[in-house]
């Protein structure tokens, strides 16, 4: 049994217009240990996955219309929300995107630290302070025992980053999410910041999803990975063969459309031509249809599922992928 | 050779920091400090740095949407910096900026039809009639549908938005666009889209770009020279294929290892530096990278490096470090 299994989840969201699908039959696992990044574009539903793991959609608008989400084995989906609440920050931790909404601006760092530890760990204000100060030499933050006493805003957004993890991780989390970790970060601090998390998560072998629309980023740190187009799943699979021999044709294209450092300049970037279809005004049969040059009839009248074939090592949802390359 | 269309000469920008209650002055922030290049006719020049190293404010005090503090800008045979009243309002129609942001950089309350019109309205060109069909051909240079004339921001997508923010950089037939992040805020799909329409717009109308982002990878995709900044400087600047072939400022080196690659077998031998970026209230003595520079010496905390050309006269390759050149003397440090 997986650490975490995601079963067919279904996520919906009423809008002016109608009822939006956010995420429409998402299933995956994340085993202990191990790195799972979750890709796709702006809107595909990576932070509504995420959100829903945590419990903490909004309802309204939002629920749960189907699926389980079962974490070692309990579906979390039925819990009630005092129980979500004590695996929030325990068992289970994330990391926003934007540390600074993240942290109170009125708390002092180690006050936020403390907090969390005193809540689920039961330590002692003493202890809490000096396993703060632990946690923030851990993670790399100079002068700790100084910089505990500060407040969000006189730290730089690296070491507000750092801080984030430090409390995600001050309790010893079973499963780490985090949303986007890096995108309001320098690449150099990028850097940082993604060899702390892959450190951590080997030292403590805590299961990780990491969700990010840089799949540079999920090719150094990941696993494996499975890519969302517009609230599905249509691939996935072990890192290394996903991004060298992808089948699918959306996983495919975006792949060649990430600009590289290349010796010779290309005349034209690769694109994906078309843009991403209205949640609420989906075609009918495959959703990537409108965009995909292998498209065949059927593609317009069926919804591909999750496809395992023999040979490949990802499997894709698709009724026309790219042939299985054997290396 | 021909005269550069623009060109940059000790620009420097200080803003200052009010403290206090009386709000005096309590410090300079030198976040563009002496900085010079030339952009050829048709030409872009990438410009690529850590996030308030400048970027942003170089581009705008090259317009003048900041007042320099000191240097000067020509736009071929014309001072920027000099320019006032009719001849300032010529020189705008000549430069243009496309911002990060779509969605910011458009006012919500008017149509593409009204946003892209403004500018020909302001500077009185043609007959209503006219404007309405340069309008049009905007958009069709863009890509975007005619359908699209009287929506509002709010109903495009990103990559659309930043479409209409081309548009209206377009309107008035400039020379030089400084595109800051104009494509940072897309999905890689969308801005592979408008990377190429950028490169389209350029070899059909001939505008020479100053092309701002942190992304190296874009950058190496559309420049034809680019240069690194640090803290308010420019550090090293060569044409593209040399630099990305052989940076050789410690800092380009970081950078460019720094790059995630979206290819799991790359093996990244990457250089983490350690600290952050300094403060450029307070920027370091002598070379400012020193304080994260994985090769710094002892007298890098001391003497600030200079520019020297490590390419040849026709294709140079400026580098401002002291691993090149001679070693430097306490002496003819001091300006
Ligand atoms: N509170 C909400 N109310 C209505 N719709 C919502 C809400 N939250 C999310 N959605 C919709 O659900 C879909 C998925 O959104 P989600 O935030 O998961 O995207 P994402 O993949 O995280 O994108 P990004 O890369 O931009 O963060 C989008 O169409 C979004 O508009
Ligand atoms: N109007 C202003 N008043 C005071 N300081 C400013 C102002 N604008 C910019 N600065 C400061 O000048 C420095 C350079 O900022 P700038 O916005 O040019 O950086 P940038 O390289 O564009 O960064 P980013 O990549 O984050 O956009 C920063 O320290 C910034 O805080
Ligand atoms: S199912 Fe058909 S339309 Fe969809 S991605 Fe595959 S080939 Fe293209
Ligand atoms: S001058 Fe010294 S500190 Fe600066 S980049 Fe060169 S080696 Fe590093
Ligand atoms: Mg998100
Ligand atoms: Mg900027």
């Amino acid at each position: 049994m997986a650490l975490l299994e995601v079963d067919n989840l279904q996520v919906e969201f009423a809008t002016d217009r109608g009822i939006a699908r956010a995420i429409d039959g998402v299933s995956f696992e994340v085993n202990e240990g191990e790195t799972l990044g979750i890709v796709g574009e702006s809107g595909c539903g990576k932070s509504v996955t995420s959100l829903s793991i945590m419990g903490l959609i909004p309802r309204p608008p939002g629920r749960i219309a189907g699926g389980e989400i079962r974490f070692a084995g309990e579906n979390l989906t039925r819990l009630p929300e005092k129980a979500y609440r004590k695996l929030r920050g325990s068992d289970i931790s994330m990391i926003f995107q934007e540390p600074m909404t993240a942290l109170n601006p009125v708390f002092t760092i180690g006050n936020q630290i403390s907090d969390v530890l005193r809540r689920h760990k039961g330590l002692s204000r003493k202890q809490a302070r000096a396993r703060g100060i632990e946690m923030l030499a851990e993670v790399g933050i100079p002068a700790p025992e100084k910089r505990i006493d500060e407040y969000p805003h006189q730290l730089s957004g690296g070491m507000r980053q750092r801080v984030m993890i430090a409390m995600a991780l001050s309790c010893d989390p079973k499963l780490l999410i985090a949303d986007e970790p890096t995108t309001a970060l320098d690449v150099t601090i990028q850097a940082q910041v993604l060899e702390l998390i892959k450190k951590l998560a080997a030292d403590h072998g805590t299961a990780v999803i990491l969700i990010t629309h840089d799949l540079g980023v999920v090719a150094e740190t990941c696993d494996r990975a499975a890519v969302m187009y517009c609230g599905k799943i249509i691939e996935q699979g072990p890192v290394d063969a996903l991004f060298e021999y992808p089948r699918h044709p959306y996983t495919a294209g975006l792949l060649a459309s990430v600009p590289r450092i290349r010796p010779d300049r290309l005349p034209r970037l690769p694109t994906i031509p078309g843009i991403v279809p209205d949640l609420l005004d989906l075609p009918r049969g495959c959703r990537f249809r409108d965009r995909c040059g292998q498209a065949l009839e059927r593609c317009g009248q069926f919804d591909p599922e999750l496809n395992a074939d023999n040979d490949a090592a990802t499997v894709a949802a698709c009724f026309n992928p790219n042939p299985v390359v054997t290396a | 050779m021909s005269t550069p269309l623009l060109r940059v000469r000790g620009l420097t920008k200080h803003f200052p920091v009010k403290g206090g209650v009386l709000r005096r002055t309590v410090a300079q922030v030198k976040a563009v400090d002496g900085v010079s290049f030339d952009i050829e006719r048709g030409k872009t020049l990438g410009l690529v740095g850590e996030s308030g190293c400048g970027k942003s404010t170089l581009g705008r005090a090259i317009l003048r949407l900041h007042e320099p503090t000191e240097g000067e800008v020509f736009l071929e045979e014309t001072d920027v910096t000099a320019a006032s009243g009719s001849e300032l309002k010529r020189l705008r129609r000549n430069m243009q900026i496309i911002f990060q942001d779509p969605f910011a950089s458009l006012s919500p309350r008017r149509t593409v039809f009204e946003t892209l019109r403004e500018p020909l309205d302001v500077h009185r060109i043609g007959t209503p009639a006219e404007r309405r069909k340069k309008v049009e051909e905007l958009l069709e240079v863009v890509g975007l549908r005619r359908a699209v004339l009287h929506r509002y921001p709010h109903e495009f997508s990103g990559g659309q938005r930043q479409r209409v923010g081309i548009a209206r950089a377009l309107a008035l037939n400039p020379k030089f666009i400084v595109a800051d992040e104009a494509v940072s805020a897309l999905d890689v799909s969308v801005q592979s889209q408008v990377l190429n329409l950028i490169d389209d717009l350029q070899s059909e109308f001939g505008i020479s770009f100053l092309f701002i982002s942190h992304d190296l990878a874009v950058v190496q995709h559309i420049s034809h020279q680019v240069g690194v900044m640090y803290l308010g400087k420019l550090v090293e600047t060569a044409s593209a294929g040399d630099l990305y072939a052989d940076p050789k400022h410690p800092y380009t080196q970081a950078l460019m290892s720094a790059i995630p690659v979206p290819d799991p077998k790359a093996g990244s031998e990457r250089i983490v530096l350690s600290g952050d970026v300094p403060s450029p209230m307070n920027p370091p003595s002598g070379c400012p990278f020193h304080t994260r520079c994985p090769a710094a010496m002892p007298h890098c905390s001391t003497i600030e490096p200079r520019m020297q050309n490590l390419g040849s006269e026709a294709q140079p390759h400026w580098v401002s470090c002291h691993l090149y050149g001679d070693t430097p003397q306490a002496d003819n440090s001091a300006d």
